[in-house]
């Protein structure tokens, strides 16, 4: 068997393709994950991290609210590091129709979604941030739910069952014999190396980009790329999901995750050209906080962390100029009874919350091919880090009396935190103070977890997520990045384009203490680091 | 409490004003709401170069200001024109170090860029050695994670400079230069030079992560001779409300005075542009809050930023509206007795500079406007 064999090829490192990977590695295959980028930097990193109970769906779509529910579960058990217990509720407004609430319950009862309708002044109580005028209020199951974490610990368990992961790796065609595809040509980014792999089933996972891949395998599947814009803001102002009760409509849901909680969203169909480079719009902006303030009104008065926005791969239907009304239900096409492809799968539609179904069901089909028959296991075998009930057991087991800076690694890590115990007083000096970073999770990021730039940084430790959007934190992290990648001259670019990153979602928001923030981050790193 | 003149914001411009106008034989206040610009200061006072009047202030205070024209040595390893700057910042003739350098670091001392250094001076040449300290008086400081910042270790430095010095003495073979971070003499202004003495090759000291420990220490050096000089500092007070009749500034109240409100004849504002509150920013405007004063900014919120970060970004040009003399305008028409100075300027008077030479020229401009 050669190096540049394997069983599958998955080609996507957004959750899907992660999930993917780790359910077909667990099943005995030999998988390589391919991405043109680096972890969950499309979808999957841009939405509002919402661990659904479902109820969202329940009127309009039931098919999906029932997905989500028993994922809702799942993940609960196999991912409790990722995941934040906060509950939901769905909220009605003097301006709402207080009978919806009525549908609304019922259809989540049928999807069987625990709705309960509770008192507004019970609502106030559970969650004394929601709007006061409110004249109903149903609590669900929803929660939050980590993606970058989500992630990182599928590739990290693909890789443990013996999984290839490259990123910054673009597929740039197929290899193609007959009616059959054999494998992928890849283009590494950063060096332009180009190689060949091959293996019996190749799974398209790339998302709203899928498109562009079935095309370059000949095969046509038509996506709606829809914008979404979100706010994030420098607060945790809800410790409760608060939903609209109402026919599913722009910014109306707010999102607790971490130090902060997350508004959005819009939705607008944009051209495939703009996937790529998504900006959000003064327009959005002030609809989101406009809309964002009726489900609390401090958020009005709270400070804007930074405006963001992605593309949610949906599967084209009809003529929906918002996409509101398609299905957020999986797609999963075996090209060789669709379209006479043999070897090429593709797993599109679907949601975050959906991507342990969507990948046992891509995974399905691939086992189909090969003729394995070993059953999935990721319902129920907890992800690396997860091992553990909670995180005070998680950190109670690993140190006696765990400091903050502790508290927070293990938050992020789960039980891999363990892998952190040895370290001494340097290791734990802070890197980034916002996000209470430590020199030794940044470095065990650095060691393993494939990271190139402080962006992938970002992605697996928080560093700069923080208020001051790496304003200090950035040259110290970039300093250890460039000690061990053996290359200072690659960190100052990747400094400048880090800044560049932070400042595309912070323009968009530039006033009040954020422009104080970004002023003085300008001044640090212009005149006195001499950038 | 009755003042010929108070000056709202206790920075470079409002020390420079307030010691002329004392020297003047004027009596002020300065009002002071903490930190400002000085404590993430490089050391160079951007936009300026001989100044005989700037010098001569600062020597008075106690800091020994150089100019020459040159390149002076950044924190990430580049080299940048040299300006006015304080002793602490070597003034090179050539963006590069002939011959060789030692760099020295303190174990866990994040803020410090030793390898940007030493690859940036590689590139300009030079051959680069980094060594790493480790000091015993500093291994208390480690038990919190957050405690190896500049001023912390600068504090140390200051009881243990001397010993610090003999072992990077012990560290230096033959190179021609040692580079040490800017954690020395927070306190004592003369330990740098001390340092420069006893060490057998040039010594540069390079800047870290802000605090600025030299910025520090001369907010404290022009403070004590503002202070010195007959001046009222009033540290960690706001200006909560200003009380006007007609185009005149009566007087203003504080946080911690309550009702006893600060008169003067005259008011200079230098309370800084946007991390120091003095102009302030919604997403439809920039305004001045204190006085409601004129704001030179771009109608639409879209031109006030470039994309790229590294940019020169419109909204740093946003300022007070100033007459000739720099009396601020308010509704179009000058606040008699109401004077503007250092960043909230902006880039409303470009001939003043920017950063520092913006902060004493105009300070000196409104002292020379104020004691005609």
């Amino acid at each position: 068997m050669r190096s540049n064999e394997f069983d599958v090829i998955i080609i996507g490192g957004g959750i899907t393709g992660a999930g993917t990977q780790r359910d077909c590695a667990m099943r005995g295959l030999r998988t390589l994950l391919v991405e043109r980028s680096d972890i969950a930097t499309g979808a999957t990193g841009r939405n509002h991290g919402l661990l659904h109970s479902g109820a969202r769906y329940a009127v309009n779509d039931p098919e999906s609210a029932e997905e989500c529910i028993r994922e809702n579960r799942i993940l609960r058990r196999i991912a409790s590091h990722c995941v934040d217990d906060t509950q939901g509720l769905f909220i009605t407004l003097p301006e709402d129709d207080l009978a919806y609430q009525k549908t609304f319950v019922e259809c989540c009862r049928k999807a069987d979604i625990d709705a309960e309708i509770i008192d507004p002044a019970e609502a106030i109580r559970l969650e004394p941030s929601v709007n006061p005028a409110l004249v109903g209020a149903v609590k669900v199951p929803d929660g939050s739910v980590d993606p970058f974490r989500l992630t990182a610990a599928n590739m990290l368990d693909a890789k443990l069952h013996g999984g290839q992961v490259l990123l910054q790796t673009e597929v740039t065609g197929f290899i193609r014999e007959g009616d059959t595809i054999k494998g992928i040509r890849t283009r590494n980014v950063l060096t332009g190396a180009t190689a060949e792999y091959y293996a019996p089933v190749t799974v398209n996972a790339a998302g709203i980009w899928g498109q562009h891949i079935a095309e370059m395998a000949s095969v046509q599947v038509g996506m709606f790329p829809s914008k979404g814009a979100l706010l994030i803001f420098a607060h945790r102002v809800n410790s409760v999901v608060i939903n609209r009760c109402r026919k599913p409509a722009n910014a109306d849901i707010l999102v607790p995750g971490d130090t902060v909680c997350i508004i959005g969203t819009t939705s607008t169909r944009i051209p495939f050209e703009e996937c790529d480079n998504v900006a959000v719009t003064p327009e959005e902006v002030n609809l989101l906080i406009s809309e964002g303030a009726k489900l609390a009104p401090s958020l009005a008065s709270t400070r804007i962390l930074r405006a963001y926005a992605g593309v949610r791969p949906l599967v084209s239907a009809d003529n929906d100029p918002s996409g509101r009304n398609i299905s957020r239900g999986i797609v999963c096409l075996d090209h060789e009874t669709r379209d006479g492809l043999k070897g090429f799968v593709t797993i599109t539609g679907g949601k975050l919350m959906t991507y342990r179904l969507m990948a046992e069901m891509a995974t399905d089909a691939v086992c189909r091919k090969l003729g394995v028959s070993k059953a999935c296991e990721t319902a129920v075998t907890p992800l690396p880090g997860s091992e553990a009930n909670s995180l005070r057991e998680v950190a109670e087991v690993i140190w006696e009396n765990p400091n903050t800076v502790q508290k927070a690694s293990a938050s992020r890590l789960g039980t891999r935190a363990e892998r952190l115990r040895g370290g001494d007083r340097y290791d734990q000096a802070l890197i980034c103070e916002c996000e209470e970073v430590s020199v030794g999770e940044i470095n065990s990021a650095i060691e393993r977890l494939d990271v190139s730039d402080l962006t992938d940084l970002r992605r697996r430790t928080r560093v700069g997520m923080g208020t001051c959007q790496g304003e200090l934190c950035a040259c110290r992290a970039s300093a250890l990045l460039a000690r061990a990648h053996g290359c200072v001259e690659r960190e100052r670019k990747d400094m400048k384009d880090y800044l560049t990153e932070r400042w595309k979602g912070n323009f968009p928001i530039g006033w009040g203490d954020t422009l104080r923030e970004a002023e003085y981050t300008q001044w640090v790193y212009k005149h006195v680091l001499g950038l | 409490m009755k003042f010929d003149t108070v000056i709202i914001g206790g920075g470079l411009a409002g020390l420079v004003a307030g010691i002329s106008l004392q020297k003047a034989g004027r009596s002020t206040a300065i009002v002071s709401a903490g930190q400002n610009a000085l404590h993430f200061f490089s050391g160079t006072f951007e936009s300026m170069e001989q100044d005989a009047r700037t010098e001569d202030l600062f020597a008075e205070a106690g800091i020994r200001l150089s100019w020459r024209e040159g390149w002076r040595l950044m924190p990430l390893g580049t080299f940048r024109p040299a300006g006015l700057s304080l002793e602490d910042v070597s003034l090179l003739e050539t963006p590069a170090l002939p011959g060789s350098a030692l760099i020295v670091n303190f174990a866990g001392f994040h803020d410090f860029f030793a390898s940007f250094l030493a690859e940036g001076l590689e590139k300009a040449g030079t051959s680069c050695r980094t060594r790493v300290l480790q000091i015993r008086e500093m291994e208390d400081m480690r038990l919190s994670p957050s405690e190896m910042r500049s001023v912390n270790i600068a504090r140390t430095m200051d009881r243990i400079w001397e010993k610090v010095v003999g072992e990077v003495r012990e560290l230096l073979k033959d190179e021609d230069t040692v580079i040490l971070p800017q954690v020395f003499g927070l306190e004592d202004p003369t330990v740098p030079g001390k340092i420069r003495e006893a060490l057998p090759a040039r010594v540069i000291f390079v800047g870290t992560l802000p605090p600025s420990v030299p910025g520090i220490r001369t907010q404290h050096q022009l403070q004590r001779r503002y202070g010195v000089l007959g001046g009222t500092y009033l540290m960690g007070d706001e200006v909560v409300s200003a009380q006007m009749e007609g185009d005149r500034v009566v007087s203003i109240s504080t946080k911690n005075l309550g009702s006893h409100v600060l008169s003067a004849d005259s008011f200079v504002l230098s309370s800084g542009s946007f991390f120091s509150k003095g102009l302030m920013s919604t997403p439809e405007h920039v305004y001045e809050p204190l006085f409601k004063l004129d704001v030179v900014f771009a109608e639409e919120r879209s031109d006030w930023y470039r994309p790229d970060f590294m940019d020169n970004q419109p909204y740093l040009s946003f300022g007070v509206r100033t007459d000739a003399d720099l009396r601020a305008l308010k509704g179009g028409r000058p606040v008699e007795n109401l004077y503007a100075m250092g960043s909230i300027l902006g880039g409303t008077r470009p001939e003043f500079g920017t950063g520092a030479g913006l902060a004493i020229r105009s300070a000196f401009a409104v002292s020379d406007a104020l004691t005609r």
